[in-house]
């Protein structure tokens, strides 16, 4: 009886992902051969393109940095076993207040300017998300349902000061106005667009891990979210710790934001952020909510992504054909990471 | 030859409780049968394994003569046995005609329910018995006692020959009872037999023709009722041997630390009160045993006092000072400490280690600038592990230890920081000998430190070993409250527990009788 939990914790493991990735890696393989022309060419693409080049490499990396964020704020409420699904309206509305602040202020100091941009990125999405967690202790809302319900809305919104009141009427793009050029991050491996965000993700994964593993608030937090019932009785402010982690779960998804109109972007772009959102919980998934287990899990998002990139410009696979591969391995990788989690919920 | 024959069923948990030892058990067809025993006798073990929710380590059963193996309730179902859980299984927002069917819906054209159907073959079962419900009436708007009836009606509809009921009367009124036990006499004469759990006497009297007391996973006794009275049951429900006894407190106990006044605690839509004023003190260097079975109102106090429950009328005091509504972050702050009777879900965190459980009630006093200091942590719980003698050490995670070190953690994070007063709840259900000792000095330690203790137990051996006042509790309400002298028999608080005697009854011997 031991013996087999014992097994199946590895499989949950570490040896259970590197498993799964060469699964679902063989199948795609397999898929690439009925499907391409030139399967060599495009199987070279699909795991090598992404390293063939300082632009391909740097685009990857950058990829990786709202993941980052996203991973990370997912990791935090989940932790506290409080569900955040609002993840796509809150880095999409990021991005807008962050763009707002900088169309307000055209003329400031591109350092001091662009933190006030970010704060009002943290302050917006953290609200929003918040909001969620408050009905939850108010009200017992269901957090997952409302965050979910919210983030739908404010996409929309968002959509609307994009093509409404911000709307660049000299661009064809679905875009707001440019940001003023001060305030445009540091680009680190040109000719790509990775930049000094990717210092930042890398810092807040560290930052979050401390703060969970480290400090007063993140002691409670874990503890609320292993077993609220015992947090209860040891004298911990449990309604506190549904409103908290909702917050810090929305900022970090609207810095990630932030990050990505200032570093990548400079103005809100329809759908800029679409599916990054999503992405981040298959992160959190992959990298069982730890903080700095959510920088690999990121990369490899990443990776997956820049190789399906890189196929379709190189090679004769078409997006969709490129999107199934890639959607193989995301599908095979979240399904394990989930049944890693059902496992424990089960014994909980 | 006997309807149902349970022969030599064993059942060991996996955390060392042997909850059914060679059991022999049978019940003849026709009869209404009653299991009497007190709590974690392994009266619903041995009939969860007859329904098939577990299944035994050993043993046979035998049903009309033939051996059955039941791995499942669907086997169950098949073979004619039907249960009524203690807690209901229905959906509140379906109709009663909808619950019953559930599963096993009469079809219109193979696909749609077959509403009218349904209703009609419910009707004839309902009125055959003489049940008072509408088929088509919501769940979520019937009473409690209706409830079971839709239950009773469920078992029927299937078919069910053997009736298992698990405590039935538990939630009911009394009028609620009496309906009930027409309901059995009527199935009894439908051919049916039935097997009811109880922890109650009188019922037992009125209702069974015969009757199996279990004791410690064993069974004791098999009489036919009418050849039995309610003082020899209980006898042979409690037992005889006091294992232990220390010493009661030497000095005069000090000042009161703990005073509930009239505590009440309502739960709205049920009729009975959970508690029902309830007076009671605790005094340092004291401790005082509360006694009873499970379902009276023990779970309530010790939820109300350690304050994670509000109580709805009355006061409680806490050296003279109300304490009703406050926090358990500030209850702990005046010097509670609180070892809860549900010690892997409330007591600790399973997954997280022995370290952080420690310090879960203390963590704020190791704290620098938001940060905790884990040094100081470290030594916290490693000093913990060592007095405590706790095995796995601080880093291993709490659900990977023994039931009796898992009660070590928690003790020892109770018992770290000067107390004025101790509550404890079961603290030795489930535990072996050598770590009940251990419980059972730490108490005493603290009592000699001037605590004053609240011992919540359903455990009489224990209450009559180490308390030094009795309280027993019968329905919410305190019957007794007793020195603990040496000549206080185990029969006797064994009466108040199952409600045989009352020293604080109201006037008029129906003292809680049902809203007219």
């Amino acid at each position: 009886m031991r013996e087999k939990r014992n097994l199946g914790e590895l499989f949950a493991g570490f040896t259970g992902l590197a498993f799964t990735l060469l699964l679902s890696f063989g199948l795609v393989i397999g898929l690439i051969f009925i499907l391409s022309r030139a399967p060599g060419r495009t199987i070279y693409y699909f795991f090598v393109g992404a390293f063939t080049n300082k632009y391909y490499l740097g685009n990857m990396l950058n990829v990786a940095v709202p993941l980052i964020f996203t991973g990370l704020g997912i990791s935090v409420a989940f932790k506290s076993s409080v569900f955040n699904l609002g993840g796509e309206g809150q880095i999409y509305a990021g991005g807008l207040a962050a763009t707002a602040v900088c169309l307000a202020l055209p003329a400031a100091n591109g350092f001091l300017g662009g933190l006030t941009a970010l704060a009002g990125a943290v302050v917006l999405s953290g609200g929003i998300a918040g909001l969620s967690g408050f009905f939850r202790m108010k009200w017992n809302t269901d957090e997952m349902i409302s965050s979910f319900l919210l983030s739908s809305a404010v996409v929309l919104v968002v959509n609307y000061f994009i093509t409404g009141p911000l709307d660049d009427p000299k661009n064809n793009l679905l875009a707001t106005l440019a940001i003023g050029p001060q305030y445009g991050l540091m680009r680190i491996f040109p000719p790509s667009k990775l930049n000094v965000s990717a210092f930042f993700a890398l810092a807040a994964a560290l930052l979050v891990f401390l703060f969970m593993y480290r400090s007063h608030a993140g002691y409670e937090m874990r503890m609320c979210g292993l077993n609220r019932e015992f947090s209860r009785y040891g004298g911990i402010n449990v309604s506190k710790y549904l409103v908290l982690p909702m917050i810090m779960s929305g900022a970090l998804h609207g810095l990630g934001g932030g990050l990505m109109v200032l570093g990548t972007y400079g103005a809100t772009i329809e759908g800029y952020s679409f599916g990054m959102g999503w992405n981040g919980i298959a992160v959190a998934l992959i990298a069982k909510n730890n903080p700095l287990g959510v920088i690999p899990a990121a990369f490899l998002f990443a990776y997956l992504d820049a190789g399906a990139k890189a196929a379709m410009l190189n090679s004769d696979v078409t997006f969709e054909i490129a999107a199934i591969a890639q959607s193989f391995i995301f599908y095979f990788v979240t399904a394990q990471a989930l049944y890693g989690l059902a496992r424990k919920r089960r014994r909980a | 030859m006997p309807y149902l024959e349970m022969k030599g069923i064993s059942k060991l948990y996996p955390n060392d409780l042997l909850a059914n030892d060679a059991i022999d058990f049978s019940v003849e067809k026709n009869e209404i049968h009653a299991i009497v025993g007190e709590n974690g006798a392994g009266k619903t073990t041995l009939m969860k394994i007859l329904y098939g929710l577990e299944q035994p380590d050993a043993g046979s059963i035998l049903l009309g003569g033939n051996p059955v193996t039941i791995r499942s309730p669907l086997d169950a179902r098949r073979l004619g046995i039907g249960m009524v859980h203690q807690h209901f299984k229905l959906i509140p927002e379906f109709s009663v005609a909808e619950n019953v069917v559930l599963g096993i819906e009469p079809r219109k054209n193979l696909l749609f329910v077959d509403r009218n159907a349904a209703a009609e073959r419910i009707s004839e079962v309902i009125t055959s018995h003489g049940f008072s419900i509408d088929p088509r009436a919501r769940v979520l708007n019937l009473t409690v006692g209706q409830m079971q009836q839709v239950e009773i009606v469920k078992m029927l509809y299937r078919k069910a020959d053997l009736l298992i009921l698990d405590e039935p009367t538990s939630v009911l009124t009394e009028q609620e009872i009496r309906k009930l036990f027409e309901t059995l006499r009527s199935l009894q004469k439908n051919g049916k037999t039935c097997i009811i759990i109880t922890h109650k006497l009188q019922e037992v009297m009125e209702i069974s023709d015969r009757v199996t007391v279990m004791r410690k996973g064993k069974v004791v006794a098999v009489r036919q009722t009418a050849e039995v009275d309610k003082a020899e049951l209980s006898r042979l429900m409690v037992g005889k041997s006091v294992l232990f006894q220390f010493e009661r407190a030497k000095k005069a106990c000090g000042d009161p630390v703990l005073e509930l006044v009239d505590v009440s605690l309502k739960q709205r839509g049920r009729d009975r009160a959970l508690l029902d004023g309830i007076n009671l003190t605790v005094r340092s260097c004291e401790i005082v045993g509360v006694a009873g079975v499970s379902g009276n109102g023990l779970g309530e106090l010790e939820d109300v006092v350690a304050g994670l429950r509000r109580i709805t009328g009355g006061r409680i005091l806490h050296n003279g000072e109300d304490i009703a509504g406050l926090s358990p972050a500030t209850l702990r702050e005046r010097g509670f400490a609180y070892v809860p009777a549900d010690r892997l879900r409330r007591g600790s965190s399973l997954q997280s280690t022995v370290t952080e459980n420690m310090i879960v009630t203390s963590h704020h006093r190791f704290l620098r600038a938001g940060f905790l200091k884990g040094g100081k942590i470290q030594q916290f719980a490693e000093r913990l592990t060592k007095s405590f003698s706790i095995d796995g050490g601080p880093r291993a995670p709490v659900g990977t230890l023994s039931g009796g070190n898992i009660q070590k953690v928690i003790l020892a994070r109770e018992l770290a920081s000067a107390s004025n007063l101790v509550i404890v709840s079961e603290p030795t259900w489930g535990l072996d000998v050598a770590s009940s000792q251990f419980v059972y000095e730490k108490i005493l330690e603290m009592r000699k430190a001037g605590a004053g203790i609240l011992f919540i137990s359903s455990n009489l051996d224990e209450i009559l070993g180490i308390a030094d006042t009795i309280a027993v509790m019968y329905r919410g309400r305190v019957v007794a409250f007793l020195p603990n002298v040496p000549d206080l028999s185990k029969e006797r608080i064994g009466e108040y527990m199952l409600g045989l005697r009352d020293d604080f009854a109201p006037e008029g011997p129906q003292r809680k009788g049902p809203q007219p």
